[in-house]
């Protein structure tokens, strides 16, 4: 074919151009170490990035949820732990006030100790996490419990959001955990002001059902912990494993990204030189 | 019968042919880098000999004709690929740009202030009392709506940058036409004395290429040499020494206008396939067209399914005074039919309005019953009005309803099955209904407290640990919705289907249907750039010049020129021979 020199150098430029456009996107990619720089690097690959990277944002907001919750949840256990150990307290000192050998001024005595006590199991039935009651159902801003043991709060509880579709309860209606407790207490009270041995025994069948409830609320929040904790381990594993889904998608092989690199600016160097010689050879050098 | 005054005479045709030739070099050596210039051949011939005595004797050589090397069918080929090139090389420019606008590399990607916003409402829902987490919802959710504004305005800022370079375009595009009519007349001029106006065709080929560029033509010459060029739907640009110009109009003068010898307009804007102004229009009125009624529908569905959830939720207080964000135009019209912005999602049901004393305890509440198709908003209006005035008021203020409570009163809503409420903008979280228009509801940038995260319990009550409803919000986020996905063609129109998808996958398929797109037009761009570099090559074979062939041809001529001058010293030596005899 006819060769006319515009096709030279029309060709020089068009190779370089190509050329020279592969050395830049193989720059780009070695020097950002990411694989996909614009949308149309990857579409695909970057769809499933953006999935992956909200899934991601997702599962550090159930980490926080979970976090939270937790926090809740081991508030709660240390009140009713307490709860559990006044009520056992209690139980002692029935036993011992309800012996024969008990006079009716220790019994007296004893009786403002029990008002103590209920004082504190209200105090404890009140607790907080940072202002917000959790054993008050879904009046969180109210305290549960009056001085008299009158429930405030709802029968509702307060649960977060752990997963996609599930929920777990965190705070709980004060009234289904604690019963008719602080009667029980002010009952006994009222026995060991009145020298009521029967008073006391019948508060002593009491408190051990009581001592029963709390227990199993405690073992029922002790294995809510255990299932956040089971659910935070398998969030962090995916989040190991959707991090680790994430770079293999958008991050470049950097050891690849270089030899690319290097090829491109070997191919451009080959160019260069063999443009050179190509443009400079003409007839009117050897007239 | 040969004589030396012929051989003077032959010498002296063959020194003319030789300077020529040598002039006919010159003028392609001149032209070595003129775009679209042909190559001239001299081709010469021998002049008619004479026959004397049964002899014949030369005469010499004379100049036929000075050819061009061209070939009309490659010239035509490559103007073809130039105009898809020059489309998709502008289509590709303006591709990056949209990339660009969803790059979600940057700090501004709408994925990421989704996730923001969902999570917002996460942290409301473990803490529906505290304020920290209520301002900051209310900052996502400004974010996000500013982020949806500004991609729409991006949009439309590219859709009248579009506009504009096809208004430049067509500026152009008048200007090489009537220069083409004046090549066309002086060809004609030139043409009739028999000789072929070599220049004058490359300077025409030239000018049609570049109008091949801006436009696709066809180009049909006529027996007089002159070109007649024709655009789409057979609109005449150029006929002989008359140009027709083209022009911008319609309603918003943006449409591509020809006018017939009637006057009357042909709107030729959908019919314009190649060239730059091809791409333009292809990237004006169906890709960037698509992408922005695909955001819409997007925020739209956003904003519909949060204002639906939201609407059905109470704050941690009450409302004393609220107005509506959507405007009816017909408020006595039955609701389904009052042109609010989302008056087809009303549906029968009906509602329940709560009434609270000044000390936040529950007073009353009634059931509003709707029927979508009989139900009017001045409907609604009277029915609250006929609750207590001592309590609570409405009226219509500017097509919205505006609701108050009187004497320390405050009211609530709760069980809308009928869409109603969201659909007024009552109690709803976000304002608007585009991507353009949409904003956080005004009530709710006063009062952050009347970010609905609790439901209102049977018994009237509003707990301030209630999350109900905030974790209602949050499941929205794995919730899939119908959303309109739309296709956009020039010549077809645009059509819509419904898809069923979460807000973030749609946003994410449509974010890599951008990257699918821009990747297909950049294939485009370097197949036809490919094509061109193909063709151009086979025309410059055979068009282009080539200097090593000129510089061959000059000492040919130059060579010719010396033995034709030898011949008349030869001769004029054997004249002296003769003469020198006496």
């Amino acid at each position: 074919m006819r060769v006319a020199n515009k096709s030279i150098f029309d060709a020089v430029k068009y190779n370089l151009g190509n050329i020279s456009e592969e050395l830049n996107k193989a720059s780009e990619v070695a020097s950002t170490g990411k694989r996909i720089n614009n949308l149309s690097d990857d579409p695909v690959g970057l769809t499933q990035t953006l999935n992956i990277r909200s899934t991601l944002s997702n599962m550090e907001q159930m980490g926080r949820n979970i976090n939270f919750g937790r926090s809740w949840l081991t508030a709660s256990e240390s009140a009713l732990t307490q709860v559990e150990n006044v009520i056992s307290d209690l139980k002692a000192l029935c036993v011992q006030m309800a012996s024969g050998t008990t006079g009716s001024a220790q019994r007296l005595s004893a009786a403002g100790t029990v008002q103590n006590m209920l004082d504190e199991i209200v105090s404890l039935a009140n607790a907080d996490v940072s202002g917000n009651y959790i054993f008050s159902g879904l009046k969180t801003d109210v305290a549960p419990f009056s001085q008299d043991g009158t429930y405030n709060g709802d029968n509702n509880a307060f649960s977060i959001k752990i997963s996609k579709n599930t929920t777990a309860e965190i705070g709980s209606d004060g009234q289904a955990v604690f019963g008719d407790i602080f009667n029980t207490l002010s009952n006994l009270k009222t026995a060991l002001e009145t020298n009521d041995v029967s008073g006391i025994r019948d508060s002593i069948n009491k408190l051990d059902g009581h001592f029963d409830d709390i227990s199993a609320r405690i073992s029922d929040v002790g294995s809510k912990i255990a299932r956040l904790d089971i659910k935070d381990k398998i969030y962090q594993d995916l989040d190991f494993a959707n991090t680790e889904r994430l770079s293999k998608i958008e991050d470049a092989d950097i050891v690849k990204a270089i030899m690319n690199l290097e090829a491109a600016e070997l191919a451009y160097k080959a160019a260069l030189a063999s443009s050179s010689k190509v443009m400079s050879l003409t007839l009117m050098d050897y007239l | 019968m040969s004589s030396i005054g012929m051989v003077l005479n032959i010498a002296t045709t063959a020194l003319n042919a030789q300077q020529y030739g040598t002039g006919v070099t010159a003028h392609n050596i001149a032209n070595v880098n003129t775009e679209g210039y042909s190559r001239q051949n001299l081709i010469l011939e021998a002049i008619q000999p004479l026959g004397a005595n049964g002899l014949i004797f030369g005469r010499g050589v004379e100049t036929d004709q000075v050819t061009r090397s061209s070939d009309r069918f490659i010239e035509n080929r490559l103007m073809q690929e130039k105009s898809s090139m020059s489309s998709s090389l502008e289509m590709e420019k303006y591709m990056q740009v949209l990339e660009g606008f969803f790059n979600e590399n940057s700090g501004t990607s709408i994925s990421a202030m989704l996730s923001d916003f969902w999570n917002g409402w996460q942290d409301i829902s473990n803490n529906p009392s505290g304020v920290p987490e209520r301002i900051s919802l209310y900052e996502r959710s400004l974010l996000i709506s500013e982020q949806f504004n500004a991609l729409e305005s991006d949009l439309i800022q590219m859709e009248r940058d579009l506009t504009n370079a096809v208004s430049a375009g067509i500026n152009n595009i008048n200007q090489i036409t009537r220069e083409i009519a004046e090549v066309n007349q002086q060809i004609i001029r030139m043409e009739t004395t028999n000789t072929v106006a070599n220049d004058l065709r490359d300077k025409r080929n030239a000018l049609i290429s570049e109008l091949n560029e801006y436009l696709d033509v066809k180009a049909f010459e006529q027996s007089n040499g002159s070109l007649n060029i024709v655009t789409a739907k057979g609109c005449t640009l150029v006929q002989g020494s008359t140009s027709y110009d083209l022009e911008m109009g319609g309603v918003n003068g943006d449409r591509i206008r020809w006018q017939n010898s009637s006057g009357s307009y042909v709107d030729i804007t959908n019919y314009i396939s190649n060239g730059k102004l091809g791409g333009w229009l292809d990237m004006r009125d169906e890709i960037v067209a698509k992408y922005k009624l695909d955001l819409d529908a997007l925020a739209k569905e956003f904003i519909w399914s949060v204002n639906r959830q939201h609407s059905q939720g109470v704050g941690l207080t009450g409302f004393t005074s609220t107005t509506g964000s959507y405007q009816a135009t017909d408020t006595g019209a039955a609701l389904n039919s009052t042109g609010l912005s989302f008056a087809d999602k009303i549906v029968d049901g009906g509602f329940r309005l709560w009434l609270y004393d000044s000390n936040g305890n529950y007073d009353s509440d009634t059931i509003l019953t709707i029927d979508a198709d009989v139900t009017s908003i001045d409907d609604i209006v009277t029915a609250i009005n006929a609750i207590d005035s001592t309590k609570i008021s409405a009226a219509i203020v500017d097509g919205k309803v505006q609701i108050s409570s009187v004497n320390g009163y405050e009211f609530a809503f709760s069980d809308d099955t009928c869409n109603v409420l969201a659909s007024l903008g009552i109690n709803t979280f976000f304002f608007g209904s585009s991507a353009g228009n949409m904003r956080v509801n005004d009530t709710i940038g006063l009062n952050k407290n009347l970010i609905a995260a609790a439901q209102i319990g049977g018994d009237g009550t509003i707990a301030s640990g209630d999350n109900t409803n905030a974790l209602a919000v949050t499941d929205l986020q794995y919730t899939s919705m119908n959303i309109s996905q739309w296709t956009c063609d020039r010549i077809n129109g645009n059509t819509q289907r419904s898809i069923i998808s979460t807000i973030e996958d749609y946003y994410h398929s449509m974010v890599g249907s951008i990257g699918i797109t821009s990747a297909s037009v950049s294939r485009d761009r370097s197949f036809y750039e490919l094509m061109v570099n193909e063709i151009t090559n086979i025309r410059d074979s055979i068009s282009a010049v080539s200097l090593d062939e000129e510089m061959t041809n000059l000492i040919k001529y130059q060579h010719a020129y010396t033995a034709a001058a030898r011949l008349i010293r030869v001769s004029d030596e054997m004249l002296n021979t003769l003469l020198g005899l006496k």
